[in-house]
C-alpha cells in the first residue's frame, strides 16, 4: 500500500473520531444549557405558586 | 462541593494534549516499517480511545460496587454516565479499528479474539441500557443495573488480555510486560494522546454528571408543581 492510499484510511479514521467527539461535546453542552434554563423556569414557577398560595391564604 | 479543576480547564487540557499527540504522531513518530506502513498512524488515537473506553467501563464497575454498598443514587448516575461514554468511545474504537483492519489486513472484520471480545463488550453494555429501560422503579433499576454492570465488566479484562493469552489473532499487542514494542518517539506520541483522551473522558464524565443531576432536579421541580 502506498503512502497516499494509507493516508486516505488515516484521514477517514481521524475524521470519524473528531466528528463524533465534537458532536458529543456540542450536544452535551447544549443539553446542560437547556436543562439549566428548564430548572430556572421551573423554580420561578414554584416561587410564583408559593407566593400565590401565600396571598390566597392571607385573604 | 467545590471542584478542584473546572470542566473548561479539563477540556482545554485534553485539547492541548490531543492536538500535541496528533502533531507528534504525524511529524515526529516514524512511519511504521511493517506491512501496515502509513495506516499505522491510526494507532495514535485508536489505542488511547480503546484504553479510555475500558477505563470508562472500569469506572462504571467501581460505581456499581459503591452503589450496592451505599444505595446512593450519585453512584448510579456515575455508572450510567461512564457506561454511556464507554460505549461512545467503543463505537469509535470499532469504527477506526475496521478502517485500520481494511488498510492493514485487507478486511473490515475478522472473528479473532480481540475484535470478538470487544464486540461482546459493546453488546453487553448496550444490554445495560436495555435493562435500565425496562425497569421502572428507580431503586430497583439502579440495583439491577449495578449488578449487571459488575457482571458485564468480566469481559473487559478478557478483552484486554485477549491478544496476550491468545496470540493466534491478527490484532497486534503493542504493550507487553517486556516493554512497549515501539520506538521511543512513537511511544511519546501515543502516551501524550493517551493523557489527552483520559482528560477528555474525565471532562465528559463531569459534564454528563451535571446533565444527570439537572435532569433529576427538573423531575423534582415538576413533581412539586404537579406537572
Amino acid at each position: 500500500m502506498t503512502i497516499e492510499e494509507g493516508a486516505k484510511f488515516v484521514a477517514a479514521a481521524y475524521a470519524i473520531i473528531l466528528a463524533v467527539l465534537m458532536l458529543y461535546y456540542v450536544l452535551s453542552a447544549r443539553r446542560v444549557n437547556t436543562l439549566k434554563r428548564d430548572v430556572q423556569l421551573l423554580e420561578q414557577e414554584v416561587q410564583r405558586r408559593q407566593i400565590g398560595a401565600g396571598g390566597a391564604g392571607g385573604e | 462541593m467545590k471542584q478542584l479543576v473546572s470542566a473548561p480547564v479539563l477540556f482545554v487540557g485534553a485539547g492541548i494534549f490531543l492536538v500535541t499527540g496528533l502533531l507528534l504522531a504525524f511529524l515526529y513518530a516514524p512511519i511504521d516499517a511493517s506491512t501496515m506502513v502509513y495506516s499505522q498512524k491510526i494507532f495514535f488515537y485508536h489505542a488511547p480511545i480503546a484504553e479510555t473506553a475500558l477505563v470508562a467501563f472500569g469506572v462504571a464497575f467501581v460505581a456499581a460496587i459503591l452503589y450496592l454498598r451505599s444505595q446512593d443514587p450519585r453512584w448510579d448516575r456515575l455508572g450510567v454516565v461512564s457506561v454511556r461514554l464507554g460505549l461512545v468511545f467503543s463505537l469509535l474504537v470499532m469504527a477506526t479499528g475496521m478502517i485500520w483492519g481494511k488498510a492493514a489486513w485487507g478486511t473490515w472484520w475478522d472473528w479473532e479474539p480481540r475484535l470478538t471480545t470487544f464486540l461482546l463488550v459493546c453488546f453487553l453494555y448496550v444490554a445495560y441500557f436495555v435493562l435500565r429501560s425496562v425497569v421502572e422503579e428507580e431503586q430497583r433499576r439502579a440495583t439491577f443495573a449495578a449488578v449487571f454492570s459488575i457482571i458485564a465488566f468480566i469481559d473487559v479484562p478478557i478483552t484486554f488480555f485477549a491478544t496476550r493469552f491468545l496470540p493466534a489473532g491478527m490484532h497486534p499487542t503493542v504493550i507487553t510486560m517486556g516493554g512497549t514494542g515501539m520506538p521511543g518517539s512513537m511511544f511519546v506520541s501515543f502516551f501524550i494522546s493517551m493523557i489527552g483522551m483520559t482528560l477528555l473522558l474525565v471532562a465528559l464524565i463531569r459534564r454528563d454528571l451535571a446533565v444527570e443531576e439537572l435532569k433529576d432536579r427538573v423531575a423534582d421541580l415538576k413533581n412539586s408543581i404537579g406537572g
